[in-house]
């Protein structure tokens, strides 16, 4: 406003005037030459709004600009790299003992050559250990102890005690393989302090003793007993440190070690429903409040380092399932077979909902009972070749697990006008649930059987009542670590992913503070399995994989606001585009104009010096 | 999938010697099972229709495994209630209107089911005062999921309040908030089914054809959870859940029968099958009980009395109402097991029938058939209260509550005719939201249509006003009328407010509802008492003989707003934008004009051949300036004109302009 006002005042016209009213006089070309200075107040004028707004651009930018927080691109990228690079190891020890055997004298060999062998035996037969999860591969710690009787020798730095104390113990008495595995835990005690030690001890028996005995305990130990030969024992203890003790005896034919039913946050609902498909025929209950005390809580508290596991129970009427059954002579029984299975499912009727107290992310673990009705009593699953399945059941991986059980006597009792109620016995219900616990296993994807029958013979694998062996919890804790750093990074990368590809999508503080964080404690999983600090590395990588999930699920995220620059474009060009154009066609005229301006002076000056 | 393994010894060693407890069936005391009934009521209402309630109840003991391992009861709820710690809690889905004048409005049906439209959700909870909202919140996500519904648009803090008064006497931790436009169908009756043991597969639930509840007058679906004690230790008690379906439904005429009365006059005859196209094929196998229900009203046995005292061949046999449907008004297809009485003289009459195990030779399909046409009315209200708006126009107006008396005031004026100063105490609940802006102080009340002291009636007042975008406001009255009350209104004042634009719904032109407000009468009980008490006792009786307050709801209000023209914001800034403009151009034109000079060319080309054109822009633009300069020496003008005011108060004028549009928009 002021310059408006100013204007008027603005004392250059006048000025103007007076010299053109003199150059009448003395020059009369006036379109040629002027005898004064050109004024540049117009120019400075056009030129500083012009300037102006060149300079306000920025702050315009700066103030449309979309808030994203700085996500470390760089940092996730070298993560997953690292992680397919070089994926994640535990250290282990291996211990081998043999008892009654003199590889010196025999072959002339010391136990650091035996060590040796038994090295490379494991590394033929674990040629991919490089896997995630897995014992730190190519160089094994393992130390060997040979115990003669009369001389015992050692690798160097092995901290077991030699000679073997309780060696007579052995031969003494007939142990059962559970006192066996007591008494080697007490007197072997665990090997090592950090990480996992896993020991084999080998007997050498008399010849008459007949077959070689190979058991692997509950804990982190195995023994062979029996007469084998020193190129046997140690294909034997290379076959159950490489197989047994590294891999939980699967070769790769169960599920994928990827798959890992854990839910994001770290907990597991295991959902045990049972399903009377026709109530009107009968109607079963069970007393799951015992089951839950004696059976299923060692089973959660063995599992407590891999996942946090909560259990219900519910039973639901009126379920019949989807697929048909036929009734087979041969059997005696209705009979659903294996290519049945993806219909068995009824989700139109079994209303298994997903848990309300577990919230958010946990993994819902569906293990179903199912009692069929009068009219399909008694259902068998028939396997492909032909027999009869044993357990009656059947897993789908990440969802869960089904049995079907018959009640024994499948005659509905006609004369009743109730239907009978009956609760399932304990003695079967305790039958049942060994197969849902197998069952479990499965979906964690260990095996449910109590024999592995490896190269060099068959190993007996005792069981523990607590479901999951030592040995087993360790594989499946190292799997569960890796299968959380691979989704962080999957999750990570998808992430940075998005974020690259929309350039104007708002990302809060909050997402990525959680990046940051989830990236520090993928690292410190890492550092925690290098140095074999177990629960720490699972707690680690957990926190890791929940806390990128929970930056990848953030409403805001969810809600792409994606303010286009079209948009922008559309609200300022009605103000920037006429004003702009008004301003440079100003900056430019005036700008030419004093330049001629200034031309007509200098010729001007240079007459004048002409004439003076 | 994949098969367990063939060798299908498992090797899971458990302990078996702890196991051979024996099952948990055997300390069942009764107190710690799972228990389920269900039952149905139907009552033929005086307007030709039919009223029909299914009422199914869940029981579970509180214990240790609740929430954990159900046998009956339904896990999904047993984990809400464990999780948000809730200990009573109500929804309901209602489409249609109750209509307290012909449904009646004094029974403990009316009063318990006849529910606004649309959701309406109150909890009780049981945590701190401070966490309370939180539970809220976050169980309004939880049914939003569990049921289909837009139940978590209660989580927002406008849309939910806590009265103090109205409801069971919860201070604090009581939440109440009402969706009335939600629509309610299928989606939210099949997870409500889910629920029930046998869902819609057997038993009573299984007459819910949906195309005929759906087309009835009246549609309530209610899920009501309640901690009930038994016994004196609190950790014995259960939780109770009950679910209710109420439908009004208009049968279909059955032709025949009727010949010598036009049809016009009678009831029509109706049976299960017509009304509901199926039949109950048997009870739910689960249930510890299944009854059907069928209730004859107090005003229907009245009138029946006296047509059977004036027919004279029934009056000689001496029957009654009790000898099973052999009289005169109307003929029942089926005996009942039971026959239950009110205990005083003119009362009502149930029916009962249990209802059997499946059998595929015998259905039961209850029937009704008229003989005489009958007319009678219901009990209503004490006070029939109906609301409505006053005022036109988009700025402002007026929300009244009209309470009129009904003859059951009337009987209690009869009743009370010796004490001189009868009073009863009517709660008043409304809310209103915050866009609608009562202003408390214009609260006024007629009583008998005169202008009264406030005082004078209300005995406790609880007013929470609104707080923009924040919360609703809440008004609570405690009135003492007189039992002579012919009418009472109540009359508050409103203002309209205005919304953001990203405020309003999607359909703003339809206008915003104001929720209904509640009108409870505690000195009143809706309860019945039937005659044989020592009897069993059903849910569904006990639900009948409960003690309990009347309650009414009003209508809902459509209040419109002022809505704005949704493409506003970009014009507003389109329009800013070009005034900005056009101002920033000729402001950096004036200031760069060198008068002088132009006016020295126009001078020297105006000689020359293409003057005409420059002279015609001249006029023009002189025109254009103002009819003042006319002069024909433009030089002195000229300079005159940048000078002059009237350049000033133009610029002024579009910048001033500019200003104001920027400001308002």
């Amino acid at each position: 406003m002021e310059e408006i006002s100013n204007f008027p005042l603005n004392p250059e016209p006048p000025e103007e005037e007076s010299p053109q009213s003199q150059m009448h006089e003395s020059t009369p070309d006036r379109k040629t030459m002027r005898t004064t200075k050109p004024g540049i107040k117009r120019l400075i004028l056009s030129l500083t709004v012009l300037f102006s707004f060149i300079i306000g651009f920025p702050f315009l930018w700066k103030s449309i600009e979309i808030y994203r927080a700085p996500l470390p691109f760089d940092r996730i990228e070298s993560f997953s790299s690292q992680l397919e690079s070089d994926p994640l190891h535990f250290p282990c020890r291996f211990q081998a003992i043999f008892v009654g055997f003199d590889f010196s004298a025999s072959r002339g060999l010391g136990p650091n050559d035996v060590a040796a062998a038994i090295t490379r035996k494991m590394s033929q037969l674990n040629p991919n250990s490089s896997r995630c999860g897995n014992c730190i591969g190519g160089d094994y710690d393992v130390s060997v102890v040979i115990d003669s009787g009369s001389s015992c020798a050692q690798t160097e730095g092995s901290e077991a005690k030699c000679p073997l104390k309780c060696g007579e113990v052995v031969f003494g008495g007939k142990l059962s393989d559970e006192d066996f595995d007591e008494m080697l835990k007490r007197c072997l005690g665990n090997v090592g302090g950090g990480g996992k030690g896993y020991s084999v001890v080998v007997f050498n028996g008399d010849k008459e003793e007949g077959e070689v005995r190979a058991v692997v305990g509950k804990y982190r130990h195995a023994w062979v007993l029996g007469h084998v030969s020193e190129d046997e024992a140690v294909s034997r203890t290379a076959e159950i440190f490489a197989r047994v003790f590294m891999n939980a005896g699967s070769e790769g034919n169960s599920i994928r070690s990827e798959f890992m039913p854990v839910g994001a946050d770290g907990r597991i609902v295991l959902s045990f429903s049972l399903l009377n498909a026709e109530p009107q025929d009968w109607i079963y209950d069970w007393s799951f409040h015992e089951i839950d005390k004696t059976l299923l809580h060692p089973v959660i508290q063995a599992l407590q380092p891999i996942a946090n596991i909560t259990v219900e129970s519910q039973v639901l009427y009126y379920t019949p399932k989807s697929s048909f059954s036929y009734w087979d002579d041969i059997h005696g029984s209705h009979i659903f077979s294996t290519k049945d299975l993806p219909f068995f499912l009824n989700s139109n009727e079994w209303h298994l909902d997903t848990s309300v107290a577990a919230g958010g992310r946990s993994k819902v673990l569906q293990l179903v009972v199912y009692i069929p009705s009068a009219k399909e009593c008694p259902l068998q699953l028939e396997l492909p070749n032909g027999d009869l399945s044993k357990t009656n059941g059947f897993i789908s991986p990440m969802w869960g697990g089904v049995v079907v059980w018959n009640p024994e006597s499948c005659v509905k009792d006609l004369e009743s006008k109730d239907p009978d109620r009956r609760v399932i016995s304990p003695q079967n219900l305790q039958k049942l649930f060994e197969v849902l616990m197998g069952q479990l296993r499965q979906l964690l994807g260990l095996k449910s059987d109590n024999l592995y029958v490896g190269q060099s013979g068959a190993y007996i694998l005792l069981g523990s009542e607590r479901g999951f062996t030592e040995w087993e919890l360790d594989v499946l804790s190292g799997k569960h670590v890796c299968f959380n750093l691979h989704s962080c990074a999957t999750t990570l990368g998808s992430l940075s992913r998005l974020v690259q590809s929309l350039p104007r999508m708002i990302i809060i503080d909050e997402i990525g503070k959680q990046v940051k964080f989830s990236l520090e404690a993928a690292k410190f999983a890492q550092s925690y399995a290098s140095t074999g600090i177990y629960n720490a590395s699972a707690v680690s990588s957990r926190q890791a994989r929940s806390l990128v999930e929970d930056a990848f699920f953030h409403p805001s995220i969810m809600s792409i606001s994606y303010y286009s620059f079209e948009h922008c474009f559309a609200i300022y060009s009605p103000f920037f585009l006429p004003v702009t154009m008004h301003v440079i066609l100003a900056a430019l005229r005036e700008w030419k104009r004093y330049k001629q301006e200034n031309r007509k002076y200098l010729a001007w000056k240079a007459k004048e010096r002409i004439v003076s | 999938m994949a098969l367990l393994s063939r060798k299908g010894t498992l090797f899971l060693l458990f302990l078996f010697s702890i196991f051979l407890l024996s099952a948990s069936a055997s300390n069942g005391s009764g107190e710690e099972e799972e228990e389920f009934w269900e039952e149905l009521l139907l009552k033929p209402l005086p307007d030709r229709k039919v009223l029909s309630h299914f009422h199914f109840q869940n029981e579970a003991p509180l214990s240790d495994s609740f929430a954990r391992h159900h046998h009956l009861f339904p896990k999904s709820i047993a984990q809400l209630v464990k999780k948000f710690h809730i200990k009573a809690m109500e929804l309901s889905f209602t489409q249609g209107r109750w209509n307290y004048e012909r449904w009646g409005g004094f029974d403990p049906i009316s009063s318990h089911n006849a529910k606004p439209p649309g959701v309406e959700l109150w909890a009780v909870f049981d945590v701190p005062p401070h966490q309370v909202d939180a539970s809220w919140k976050d169980l309004t996500h939880a049914l939003s999921g569990l049921f289909c519904a837009s139940i978590n648009f209660l989580e927002s803090s406008t849309t939910y309040s806590a009265p103090k008064w109205t409801f069971q006497s919860a201070l604090g931790s009581l939440r109440y908030g009402t969706l009335p436009r939600e629509a309610v169908c299928t989606e939210n009756l099949t997870p409500w089914l889910k629920l029930l043991p046998c869902r819609d597969k057997a038993g009573l639930s299984a007459l819910m054809d949906r195309p005929s509840i759906y087309k009835s007058f009246y549609h309530s679906q209610r899920l009501h959870l309640t901690q009930a004690k038994t016994g004196a230790n609190p950790k014995n008690s259960r939780v109770v859940l009950e679910q209710t379906l109420t439908v009004v439904l208009q049968p279909n005429i059955l032709t025949g029968g009727t010949n010598y009365v036009s049809e016009a006059k009678m009831q029509p005859s109706w049976s299960l099958s017509s009304i509901f196209g199926r039949k109950i094929n048997g009870r739910c196998v689960l249930a510890k009980s299944s009854n059907v229900y069928l209730q004859v009203e107090r005003g229907l046995v009245t009138q029946l009395e006296n047509l059977q005292s004036s027919t004279a061949t029934f009056a000689a046999n001496g029957t009654n109402l009790d000898d099973f449907g052999r009289n005169v008004g109307f003929e029942l297809s089926v005996n009942p097991d039971r026959v239950l009485k009110e205990v005083e003289k003119s009362s009502s009459i149930l029916y009962e029938y249990p209802i059997k195990v499946h059998k595929d030779s015998e259905q039961f399909d209850l029937g009704i058939t008229w003989k005489h046409p009958v007319i009678w009315s219901t009990p209503h209200v004490p006070l029939y209260a109906s609301r409505f708006l006053m005022g036109s126009g988009n700025e402002r107006g007026a929300i009244a509550i009209c309470m009129k008396s009904t003859e059951s005031t009337q009987e209690l004026v009869a009743a009370n005719y010796v004490d001189q100063r009868c009073n009863f105490q009517v709660n008043v609940l409304q809310i209103v939201p915050w866009y609608i802006k009562v202003y408390y102080h214009t609260l006024q009340l007629f009583v008998d249509e005169k202008p009264q002291i406030l005082t004078d009636f209300v005995e406790r007042m609880h007013v929470s006003p609104s707080e923009d975008k924040v919360s609703p406001g809440l008004m609570e009255l405690v009135l003492k009328l007189p039992c002579e009350v012919k009418s009472a209104v109540l009359n508050i004042e409103f203002d309209k407010g205005f919304l953001h634009i990203d405020e309003y719904p999607p359909d703003a032109n339809q206008g915003f509802d104001i929720p209904s407000a509640i009108i409870s009468f505690p000195d009143f009980n809706a309860g019945l008492q039937f005659s044989d008490n020592s009897l069993s006792k059903t849910p569904m009786l006990s639900k009948l003989q409960e003690r309990s307050p009347v309650i009414s709801y009003t209508e809902v209000l459509l209040v419109p707003l002022t809505t704005p023209d949704f493409s506003m914001p970009y014009n507003v800034i389109t329009i800013t934008c070009t005034v900005f403009a056009l101002y920033f151009g000729s402001l950096l034109n004036a200031l760069r004009r060198r008068v002088g000079e132009e006016e020295r060319r126009l001078n020297d080309k105006g000689g020359k051949k293409d003057a005409l054109l420059n002279r015609v822009l001249g006029k023009l633009s002189s025109k254009f300036r103002g009819r003042s300069s006319v002069s024909s020496q433009p030089s002195s003008s000229s300079s005159s004109s940048l000078i002059s005011p009237k350049l000033i108060l133009r610029v002024l004028l579009v910048a001033g302009i500019a200003v104001a549009w920027q400001y308002y928009s």
